[in-house]
């Protein structure tokens, strides 16, 4: 499109953004729900929008979606403006929302028939529901009597008529067992090997990680960090914490046994217990290390680190440059 | 069996071919589908069909089958007095509590139950949802009521009474017209309140408002404003003919009557009976409003004054065609205004 001699030598063309958020902030009332978000999502990424419950992840959903408008800022979603251009965006988007409910007397071939045509697609709903793991017999049924799970592989079956651009899905693996789970999982990559963006929401670190090329953070309405999933790995490192009961009172030897390792950022004796924080991939030899030196482990204990420590993690981070 | 040997597979296709060109064509028609295969599904549907064939059967049933005094006059002159009399008054004051029952919950439901995260992640536009759903909504009181309107009109073929298509038809098609401004001005509140309580409130104090208290204030406020900024009498009655034209209750009535008229004068008949006031200000109706002459006529039951033809017709916004035109400005009305607010708000 562009002539090449417009690029400065050694800078790539950058890739164009999916989503682009320029300074939005959104007030309901006195409640300030965004503040001041920048954003960019590539195009063809697998991006983690995570933030605990509360953090303002919907509401920036809602407002790539036009559901919700920004107090300020402004909103591109496939190089279109989020109000102006929201139905052509749409016509591109598939999207597994929050808080949604079904048409109860509709069945699920219904619900995908009305997806299609309103897509004006021709997607075959068997297809459709096979992929998402849904009997033809389930599909005929009206979904009204669907449990949680189902009705969530039915609304994610109508976001893949058409075969979006764009998949933006809202804390998706709510109300699904771990096969579903799975299940969903394996639908993103195959989605974004075909050349999809997608825009994964959650709570739940672990599930990000899974997928997800690069994360934002969102806390308090604010984004805290953006990051590639590597970078975000290397942050949480030492904040697994490896709570070991020993099988004698002698936790000192065993703490003195592990402070030596250089995968153990720090390690403190309490009773027969040992704490160790440590990297995750150093759970093994830490084990191994308390037993080289004589003592039996009856059991032990790896806590994740949790969003919270993610969050101290950033937030210190921050504040430490901010101070040099 | 081949497809060639099918008679009825002509049929299939002509209707998937309008289904699909409905759908390229027109933005709404799969919001207004899915809001009619809802409706198909449940009893409420099949219940309002049932209800509204037996209203409209019973004094038919009871007067034309077991009644032995019916005569031939009776007979002839039974289609008017049967809408006139009887069907007038159900189909205003029953219709639009089924219409706001049909409409009122059209969106806020969706709105309350989160459904409409589903509905508007598809590339369908605000306006395009308020129409469906008024368009949806209407075929769901309208193909129900139509059905009623058949077995209505087969049963009164087989009674005593003479039945007149043309005049059956005509009070089918306004009684239709007037059902489904109810049913979009009760859908265009439940988009523009988004809360369904509300909604039904609003659209009860609605029907209470056109079924009973707009013509007094009307008449309340034509004759404060007379009295104080001196209106000439004509200009007053003239204000008092529009304000009351607007109620749709009002001009569905008035249509009716004067369409069940059928002569030169039926139209004007029916303006001045809107009004029951004294003979002194009837007069001044009649000549000052309607362009008539009123006179005193003799008949079987005394002495009764009529608005009759002088020689000028009834002012164009008075006539058939604009109070239908009334109506319908509420079709327009109602859904713009809703679109306004849905079109504002944050879901």
């Amino acid at each position: 499109m562009f002539h090449e001699g417009l690029y400065v030598v050694g800078v790539k063309p950058a890739r164009m953004a999916a989503i682009e958020l320029d300074g939005v902030t959104k007030r309901f009332g006195g409640v300030t729900a965004l503040q001041s978000v920048d954003l960019t999502v590539e195009e063809g990424e697998i991006f983690g929008f995570l933030g605990p419950n509360g953090a303002g992840k919907s509401t920036c959903i809602n407002i790539l979606l036009d559901f919700v408008r920004p107090t300020e800022g402004s909103v591109r979603v496939l190089d279109k403006d989020a109000y102006e251009g929201s139905t052509e965006i749409r016509e591109r988007t598939g999207v597994l929302p929050e808080g949604y409910d079904v048409y109860d007397r509709l069945t699920g071939y219904q619900h995908l028939e009305f997806a299609i045509e309103s897509k004006q697609a021709d997607d075959d709903p068997d297809e459709l529901l096979d992929r998402v793991g849904l009997s033809p017999e389930e599909g005929a049924r009206k979904a009204g009597g669907y449990s949680k799970g189902m009705a969530q592989r039915l609304i994610l079956a109508m976001a893949l008529v058409d075969e979006p651009d764009l998949l933006i899905l809202d804390e998706p693996t709510t109300g699904l067992d771990p096969n579903g789970a799975r299940l969903l999982r394996d639908i993103v990559r195959e989605e974004n090997e075909r050349g999809a963006t997608v825009f994964f929401s959650s709570h739940i670190l672990s599930q990000v990680e899974a997928v997800c090329d690069t994360v934002g953070i969102l806390n308090e309405g604010e984004l805290i960090a953006k990051d590639s999933v590597e970078e975000l790995r290397q942050t949480e490192t030492g904040d697994t914490r490896l709570t070991v009961t020993l099988g004698g009172d002698d936790a000192e030897t065993a703490r003195e046994a592990v402070s030596g390792l250089d995968t153990v950022t720090s390690a403190t004796a309490d009773g027969n217990r040992l704490v160790v924080e440590c990297d995750d991939d150093a759970k093994m030899g830490v084990l191994t290390a308390i037993e080289d030196a004589g003592i039996t482990v009856e059991d032990f204990e790896a806590a994740e680190p949790s969003l919270e420590d993610l969050f101290a993690a950033y937030t210190d981070a921050d504040s430490t440059e901010a101070s040099r | 069996m081949s497809a060639e040997d099918n008679p009825f597979d002509g049929v299939g296709d002509t209707v998937r071919g309008a289904d699909e060109w409905l759908n390229t064509t027109f933005g709404w028609y799969a919001v207004a589908k899915k809001e009619f295969q809802d409706a198909l599904r449940s009893k409420g549907f099949w219940v309002l069909a049932i209800l509204f064939t037996a209203l409209f059967i019973r004094p038919v049933a009871a007067e034309l089958y077991f009644s032995p005094a019916t005569n031939q006059a009776r007979s002839q002159l039974g289609m008017q007095l049967l809408i006139s009399r009887y069907y007038l008054n159900l189909v205003s004051f029953l219709l639009p509590i089924v219409a706001i029952f049909a409409g009122y919950a059209a969106i806020s439901k969706e709105h309350t139950s989160g459904s409409i995260k589903v509905l508007l992640s598809l590339p369908h536009s605000r306006r395009e949802v308020i129409i469906g759903k008024i368009v949806g909504r209407c075929a769901v009181v309208g193909v129900p009521l139509l059905i009623s309107f058949g077995l209505t009109a087969l049963f009164l073929v087989v009674s005593k009474l003479t039945f007149k298509p043309g005049m059956f038809t005509m009070w089918a098609a306004l009684s239709l017209l007037f059902t489904l401004v109810i049913v979009t001005v009760a859908v265009s509140i439940s988009g523009a309140v988004l809360r369904n309580i509300y909604s039904l409130m609003a659209s009860i104090v609605f029907y209470l408002e056109i079924t009973f208290v707009w013509n007094l204030q009307v008449n309340a406020i034509a004759g404060w404003l007379a009295e104080n900024l001196g209106f000439a009498p004509a200009v007053r009655w003239q204000l008092a003919f529009v304000a009351k034209l607007f109620n749709p209750s009002q001009a569905y009535k008035t249509i009716v009557n004067s369409q069940l008229s059928q002569g030169a004068n039926g139209a004007r008949m029916a303006r001045w009976s809107m009004f029951s006031q004294p003979s002194d200000r009837m007069e001044t109706i009649c000549t000052g409003a309607l362009n008539g002459n009123a006179t005193v006529q003799r008949s079987l039951f005394g002495n009764q004054t009529v608005c009759q033809d002088a020689g000028q017709s009834l002012p164009l916004w008075l006539s058939d065609p604009a109070v239908l035109g009334y109506m319908a400005a509420w079709l327009v009305l109602a859904g713009a205004i809703s679109y306004y607010t849905f079109d504002r708000y944050d879901l």
